[in-house]
């Protein structure tokens, strides 16, 4: 435990970073109806695959406006 | 040049809008910060894996095992993600139809290229600088940099190999026309790469040697000239993949 407070200056911005790209990826999804492919089921449970599943989201899921 | 400055600007724009920048950067930056925190606690994480009465003696971990990590991230994951991220540069624009108006309107079919291929290379180095300026910062203050050789040479061999694989990437979307195609095309070329390097004899002209043995220049396990010699023959091979790509796609039907 005392190793963790000492790294946390370096874990925050890690843990902001791929939060945020979560947390933009659920807040698209929610956002639009259409995907390329899948689902919005789909699509929100892939997001939660750490940090790889919100970029196949923006990557494949994404549909067009 | 006009041509070239607003297609430049609207491929930006375009890869701004569709989040392509912002991902590339984030993911780079993750990068950054986990290279160095991973090569500093992993001993203290296998140690508390073990179970009960079993150790193993890891040496204190160096500023090595952070590049190693660098190089580890970077050369698979961003490289994966550099071409997933830009496998629809080109296929896009055929499959929606809108290089028609443009073309049509007399913008001279090379400067499509040459801008995609501008505004794909700037993302790439931007995101990759970040990437090296957090890990270096890091490093440098939890280790020293002592021992740490090549650098720069070894970092320049990874970036160049980004660039080769930009440009395989434009190539594949122009000769096939969809997103898998050119995904397919690109990992096929880095498959047949990896394969020959299989043959120590070939590494000083395999442009994979610039994303596998950089670990071995910063020891000084591999020489500087075979990397620089492959080095060589990825930008020969850029130019190459550039100019078939022009040729291609001037014969083109949009």
């Amino acid at each position: 435990m005392d190793k963790l407070i000492e790294y946390l200056p370096i874990l925050i911005p890690i843990i902001v970073l791929e939060l945020g790209l979560m947390i933009a990826a659920i807040v698209h999804i929610l956002r639009h109806k259409t995907y390329r492919i899948g689902n919005r089921t789909i699509w929100i449970l892939v997001c939660f695959i750490q940090i790889i599943g919100p970029i196949a989201y923006f990557v494949f899921g994404r549909g067009d406006e | 040049m006009n041509a070239f400055i607003a297609f430049f600007k609207k491929e930006m724009m375009e890869s701004i809008r569709t989040y392509k920048f912002y991902i590339l950067a984030v993911v780079f930056v993750l990068f950054g910060f986990m290279n160095p925190i991973i090569a500093k606690v992993m001993p203290d994480l296998l140690g508390s894996l073990l179970p009960d009465g079993m150790t193993i003696t890891l040496s204190e971990p160096t500023a090595l095992d952070a590049w190693g990590q660098f190089y580890k991230n970077g050369s698979q994951m961003g490289i994966v993600i550099l071409v997933v991220m830009f496998s629809g540069i080109m296929a896009n624009e055929f499959a929606k139809g809108t290089l028609v108006n443009i073309l049509t309107k007399g913008m001279a079919r090379p400067t499509v290229i040459f801008s995609k291929l501008a505004a794909a290379s700037i993302q790439w180095t931007i995101s990759y600088l970040l990437c090296i300026v957090i890990t270096y910062g890091y490093t440098a203050y939890f280790w020293t940099m002592a021992g740490v050789e090549n650098l720069f040479i070894s970092l320049l061999g990874l970036w160049i190999f980004g660039e080769l694989m930009i440009s395989f990437v434009i190539l594949g979307g122009i000769l096939f026309r969809s997103l898998y195609g050119s995904l397919l095309f690109t990992g096929g070329l880095v498959v047949a790469m990896t394969i020959l390097s299989i043959f120590p004899q070939t590494s000083s002209f395999n442009p994979v040697t610039l994303s596998t043995m950089n670990l071995a220049l910063l020891t000084s396990g591999y020489e500087v000239s075979k990397f620089l010699s492959a080095s060589l023959v990825t930008i020969v091979g850029m130019i190459i993949s550039i100019f078939a790509s022009v040729v291609v796609f001037n014969k083109k039907q949009i």
